[in-house]
């Protein structure tokens, strides 16, 4: 049961990323993101991790989806199928790309389908609770300071530089 | 005593630093001044050297002075180390004389000139560097000075650089030496691989009786040959050194003939060790050098610039001494290094004021009868002339005769190097007095505007120095079968390995030698004669000479056609690899382009456009081909 | 977390406290900027005192950075290289009229996220650290925002840099997915003891882990960025980023290659081989068309990449050591190189082509002999650092056996002399055009004075640096 969930959801989520990055429009773009994001909250609580889980559509789904598509009204951007330069990212060379992109995946399937087995084996010990608030809390404070104040600071810096470069007179 | 080895270098050095950093403050004559007291400094404190080397026992004649322990760790044991043997005293006193001379020289021939203090401090770091080099004991200093003649040579040649021609013999001759630098580096490596340490003197005790692979001295030895064919134009990468005299005509004469070119020599030999290890490529020198002597030596009688003449003829006694060192005659060819460098830069610096009286005419055709416009010039180049073409009595006889008797020895009697090495003596005798009947004799064909004048006493007295060194310098080493006691070779050694065979060993060898010499000044005098035949008796004869041998006359003049070769074999081959890596893997024009109309737009999303349009996309898929090359190899591995 | 743990991050703490609060300073107004390098240098300065005064050892924040020697070698020459970079920029912004705290704390915020790469013993800390360090250059490199080219350069390294981190990230999670952890003694121990859930796996992660680093450490065919953003960007960053992510990429290739992988070379021995060998050599016949010194520095600083990727690959401890080596007198030389390149260089980006040294020698005789010798130390020239650096790769790789990747190396590095000579010869061999002395600011002066020490002191009495990375590169084995 949980297994064929799980494939429905991956599947899902695979769908909506590779509709965000070949359609043209960035409005559908922006709403099959919101819709790969819900799989992947959806994965998450098949894991039992239920806060990662809801944080996962509060954050993502909620308020970032809700950002970008603000920004995409606010901006007016046109869809890519009216835009004459915008889609030569696609159309010229992009046959290529897309060839070097399958030959890649390709190569990565035939690498992990050599150990298919060991990853198709069931984990031993199925995880409960990984995601539990507490259990989310206490890894983010202890375990997890350090990484968890550097991202902190590789978000400062991130903004700082957004700040920086895109406000027009600083 | 030899607390002061340091000296030697010292004097240099600071000349560089005085004439390079504090050029701006001193007058052109102090500039010149400094750099000659410079080198007198250090030819006096080598001199001291030597006569403290000779007051010894000849198997204790060895002064070393450790600077300084430069990497102390371990298995990595490299110290700085300077060592002064009978070996390092030849050379030093070579390139600090024959050097003094021509930096004094200098001071009447670059007058004037506006870089000269730049010119004085090359001329400097240039002795600097070959003073290292000769008295370096470890392999990474011996490089230290190779690589730095080889750099000031570089830009020496290309002094005069308004001329683009100029600039591109430089060039020639910076790849060709780097090909050798190649041979060099990995040599060294290798050695130090093998043994731990590269002290020449170390790895020397370390080299007899090694458990080494079969080949490995062949390897190394013929990788050392690489390096020391190219610095000392042999045959194949001779090309370099006619075009290399592009330079100033002192420069031609203290590089590229008397010092840097003979670094070569001297590596194989401060190696003989090494080299006596390896028959094959003993026997490779020895090819290559004869090849080189008699190859060069056609070339040389049929060309008509005086300098590029004198180079072949450098390049052909530089071939000499190749023969000597790989037929084991190892002091000979020492000795004749140090012959040469007198009567070579003697005959350059000769040359250079013929150059400077005929206001820089170079051309042999439109010289003739300065024996009496110039007549200091003319006795001394005389000398010079005589003394390189082994007439007896001057210097160049001993030297040379000494290396044929080696070869003649070599095998035990009469075979290819020893033939081709006299038949080569014949035609440096011939295009040798070619160019001294050319220049001096016959009608003048300079142009009637010109007033050929001898050059000033500055210049003229360093020729004179020098022609009494081209006369006197081979009587160190006088041979036994002419009844001398060749102190010369006995100097040298405790430095060198000697060859021992049949003939060499048997209990009279005298007749034999003095047939020999006999033979070889007869084959001398041979090309004396035709030379004056063709030159100056019939100038007619050159002509039909050069009509009836159309061929072979066409191949020397075009110097067999060496350069095209290379041109079309690997210099094209290499632009077009260097255009393809240039479209590959750098788009600038492309690049250009763009920037260029982003710049028009000037807005950053019509940069965005551009960008994504093109190099962003080439770029990233490069990227992902060596993602797919990656996990390509992951997938085989 | 205990005392322990901020102690072992003291230097890092400082250095990230001093970026805010130039942030800070500068939203409030005063004082004036001119100030700002002081309190810039000063943080850099207490940083460097700390990784002396309060030395640690061992493993901390559950052992997820590990400090001992190897980091503090790195953190040394970290800051050191800030320091330099700082000073080369003062002139340079004020003369642009760009000075601002945000590019000294962006400057100080890379050096932060260096230093974590050099510190990390996870994966997790290794990925943020190099994504702090990006991120930083990215904004610098576009710092100035009127600049087109600038722009263009900034834009291009983030969309390069976002996809080489995919990859990296990937590979990560797959290291993760076999191995259960990202720690590095877990990754060992996962693979020596075989509990791991798949070798393939383990290796293909890591596969991808190289294509991060080769994207920042500019191995060909990841390189293609490198010149268009060295070339873009204002100089005094070029120094920056041609000489900090090569340096920290090499110091967390090494260290997770080593510590994580253990040297466990036979399955991308093979692949380094050829990155290795193809970078040197397309470094350097590109390099020999280049007339813009930017553009060919940038392609000399991916041949030495090349270079440099001999030593990980030999892997051995004398490799080791001499990556060391080699890195702190590439950094420098580097650092100084690009730091007279922005003095020659005019307004509008002019100045650039081999044409502007023309001279030099007779116009500032002391610049012009600096550059020469960082020319010839990075050409390779003895008795500079440069050949020290490369004698000990070469002989490392030797000794392993590589004998015919030497030879491509001694090769390529003969070839660059070539365009390393260029300038030189345009410098003492041509009439300049104008006579008039180049104007050296006094904040250059100490950069300068550090790269003679370092190209030439380090090259006649290298004992110092040998000793310490030696020490360094023995702690990770």
């Amino acid at each position: 049961m949980t297994a064929s969930l799980f494939y429905l959801f991956a599947v899902g989520l695979l769908g909506a990323s590779l509709f965000v990055v070949l359609n043209p429009n960035p409005m559908y773009s922006v709403v099959a993101l919101v819709f790969g994001f819900a799989n992947l909250a959806a994965i998450y609580f098949l894991l039992e991790a239920y806060f990662i889980g809801a944080l996962q559509v509060l954050v993502y789904a909620g308020a970032i989806m809700v950002l970008f598509l603000f920004v995409v009204m606010l901006l007016n951007v046109q869809s890519d199928a009216d835009h004459p330069s915008l889609p030569r990212v696609f159309r010229i060379g992009s046959w290529w790309f897309g060839a070097l992109a399958l030959v890649f995946i390709g190569l990565f399937l035939l690498l992990v389908g050599r150990s298919a087995l060991a990853l198709l084996a069931p984990s031993e010990v199925p995880p409960t609770q990984i995601g539990s608030v507490s259990q989310v809390g206490e890894a983010l404070f202890t375990r997890y300071l350090l990484p968890f104040e550097l991202a902190s600071l590789l978000l400062t810096v991130a903004l700082i530089g957004t700040v920086f470069l895109a406000k027009k007179k600083i | 005593m030899s607390d002061t080895l340091y000296l030697i270098t010292l004097f240099p050095l600071v000349g560089f630093l005085v004439n390079g950093l504090l050029g701006r403050w001193i007058s052109e004559r102090q500039s010149g001044l400094i750099a000659s007291l410079a080198v007198l400094g250090s030819l006096l404190v080598s001199a001291q050297l030597l006569l403290g080397l000779l007051a010894r026992p000849a198997e204790d004649r060895l002064f070393v002075q450790l600077l300084f322990a430069w990497i102390p760790v371990g298995d990595l044991n490299i110290d700085v180390m300077y060592r002064f043997d009978p070996l390092t005293a030849v050379m030093t006193l070579v390139i600090t004389g024959v050097g003094l001379l021509i930096h004094i020289y200098s001071l009447g021939y670059m007058r004037g000139d506006p870089g000269i203090r730049r010119y004085y401090a090359f001329l400097n770091l240039f002795t600097f560097m070959m003073l290292n080099l000769v008295l370096a004991d470890n392999l990474v200093l011996l490089f230290m000075g190779w690589e730095g003649v080889g750099l000031c040579s570089y830009l020496l040649i290309g002094f005069w650089f308004a001329d683009e021609a100029k600039a591109r013999a430089g060039l020639k001759a910076f790849i060709v030496n780097r090909i050798g630098d190649a041979g060099f580096i990995i040599a060294m490596v290798l050695l130090f691989h093998q043994f731990g340490t590269l002290s020449m003197s170390e790895m020397a005790g370390k080299a007899e009786g090694a458990l080494v692979g079969p080949n490995f001295f062949t390897i190394v030895t013929l990788l050392l040959l690489v390096g020391a064919i190219g610095k000392s134009a042999q045959i194949p990468l001779f090309v370099w050194l006619p075009d290399a005299m592009a330079g100033p005509t002192p420069v031609s004469a203290l590089i590229h003939a008397a010092t840097m070119v003979t670094a070569g020599v001297y590596l194989i030999v401060r190696n003989s060790l090494l080299f006596s290890l390896a028959p094959t490529t003993m026997a490779t020198v020895a090819a290559i050098g004869v090849l080189t002597a008699f190859l060069a030596a056609t070339i040389a009688m049929t060309q008509t610039d005086i300098k590029k003449v004198l180079a072949y003829s450098t390049i052909s006694q530089l071939g000499y001494m190749f023969m000597a060192v790989g037929v084991g005659a190892f002091s000979a060819g020492i000795f004749h290094l140090m012959t040469h460098a007198f009567f070579k830069a003697l005959l350059f610096l000769g040359a250079g004021s013929v150059i400077h009286g005929l206001d820089g005419e170079q051309e042999l055709g439109k010289m003739g009868g300065l024996k009496h416009r110039m007549p200091g010039t003319h006795w001394t180049m005389l000398i010079g002339v005589l003394a390189i073409s082994g007439i007896p009595g001057l210097s160049g006889f001993f030297s040379k005769d000494e290396i044929l008797w080696g070869a003649f020895i070599w095998h035990d009697g009469v075979n290819w190097i020893w033939l081709l090495g006299i038949m080569t003596a014949g035609l440096t005798a011939f295009y040798m007095f070619r160019l001294y009947f050319l220049v001096f004799h016959g009608p003048a064909r300079w142009p009637g505007d010109t007033q050929p004048h001898e050059s000033p006493s500055v210049m003229t007295i360093p020729l004179t120095l020098l022609a009494y060194l081209a006369i006197l310098g081979g009587y160190v080493g006088i041979p036994e079968a002419l009844g001398g006691i060749n102190r010369f070779h006995h100097f040298l050694a405790p430095v060198v390995i000697s060859y021992h065979t049949a003939i060499a060993a048997a209990p009279n060898t005298r007749p034999l030698e003095l047939l020999l010499m006999a033979v070889s000044t007869v084959v001398s005098l041979g090309g004396v004669y035709y030379a004056y035949r063709i030159y100056r008796v019939q100038p007619a004869l050159a002509e039909q000479l050069a009509r009836r041998l159309r061929p072979l006359y066409g191949l020397s003049r075009n110097r067999y056609y060496v350069d095209e070769f290379y041109q079309a074999v690997v210099v094209r081959p290499f632009q077009k690899l260097s255009g393809l890596c240039w479209n590959w893997f750098d788009v600038r024009a492309i690049d250009g382009l763009v920037n260029a109309s982003a710049r028009s737009i000037a807005r950053l999303s019509g940069v965005v456009r551009q960008l994504q349009s093109g190099l962003i996309q080439h770029y990233a898929s490069l990227i992902l081909l060596g993602v797919i090359f990656i996990m390509l190899y992951i997938t085989m591995g | 977390m205990n005392a322990a743990d901020i102690l072992s991050t003291l230097p890092e703490l400082v250095l990230t406290v001093t970026a805010l609060g130039l942030l800070l300073l500068e939203v409030m107004g005063k004082p004036p900027r001119a100030r700002f390098v002081w309190v810039a240098l000063g943080g850099v300065g207490l940083a460097l005192g700390l990784e002396f005064a309060v030395p640690s050892e061992g493993q901390f924040y559950a052992g997820m950075i590990s400090v001992d020697l190897f980091t503090r070698f790195f953190n040394v020459l970290f800051l050191t290289t800030a320091a330099g970079s700082l000073l080369i920029s003062v002139p340079y912004l004020r003369r642009t009229l760009e000075e601002r705290g945000e590019y000294y704390a962006l400057t100080l915020f890379a050096t932060v996220g260096m230093m974590f790469m050099a510190k990390a013993h996870d994966l997790t800390i290794t990925f943020l650290g190099l994504e702090l360090l990006s991120v930083s250059l990215y904004i610098l490199v576009a710092f100035y925002r009127n600049r087109v080219r600038s722009n263009e350069a900034g834009l291009k390294y983030l969309l390069l840099g976002a996809f080489s981190t995919g990859f990296f990230l990937f590979g990560i999670a797959l290291i993760y997915g076999s191995t259960g952890t990202t720690h590095y003694d877990g990754i060992r121990l996962a693979i020596g003891s075989g509990e791991q859930l798949s070798m393939a796996l383990t290796v293909t992660g890591f596969g991808l882990l190289i294509i991060g680093f080769a994207f920042k450490v500019a191995l060909v065919p990841f390189h293609m960025y490198a010149p268009d953003v060295y070339e873009g960007a204002p100089t005094p960053i070029t120094a920056f980023v041609s000489t900090g992510p090569k340096v920290a990429g090499f110091a967390a290739f090494l260290k997770v290659i080593a510590t994580a992988f253990a040297f466990t070379t036979q399955h991308w021995w093979g692949i380094l081989w050829i990155l290795a060998a193809i970078t040197m050599t397309v470094g350097n016949i590109t390099a020999l068309r280049q007339d813009n010194l930017k553009r060919m520095l940038a392609f000399s600083g991916v041949a030495h990449a090349g270079y440099l990727a001999i030593a990980i690959m030999v892997g051995s401890a004398d490799s080791a050591f001499a990556l060391l080596f080699y890195l702190a007198a590439y950094a420098i030389t580097t650092l100084g190189a690009f730091g007279i390149v922005s003095l020659i260089e005019g307004e509008d980006e002019s100045g650039l082509d081999m044409d502007s040294y023309r001279g030099l020698a007779r116009r500032s005789p002391y610049l012009a002999g600096v550059f020469a010798l960082i020319m010839l130390s990075l050409a390779g020239f003895p008795p500079t650092a440069g050949f020290l650096g490369k004698f000990f790769i070469f002989s490392a790789a030797i000794d392993e056996g590589y004998t015919w990747l030497v030879i491509i190396a001694v090769v390529n590095s003969l070839i660059s002399v070539y365009y390393y000579l260029r300038p030189v010869v345009a410098m003492y061999m041509q009439e300049p055009a104008d006579e008039s002395a180049v104007a050296v600011p006094a904040f250059i002066v100490p950069v300068l004075l550090l790269v003679v020490l370092v190209a030439l002191g380090l090259g006649l009495f290298p004992m110092s640096l040998v000793k310490n990375s030696i020490a360094a590169a023995g702690s990770l084995f």
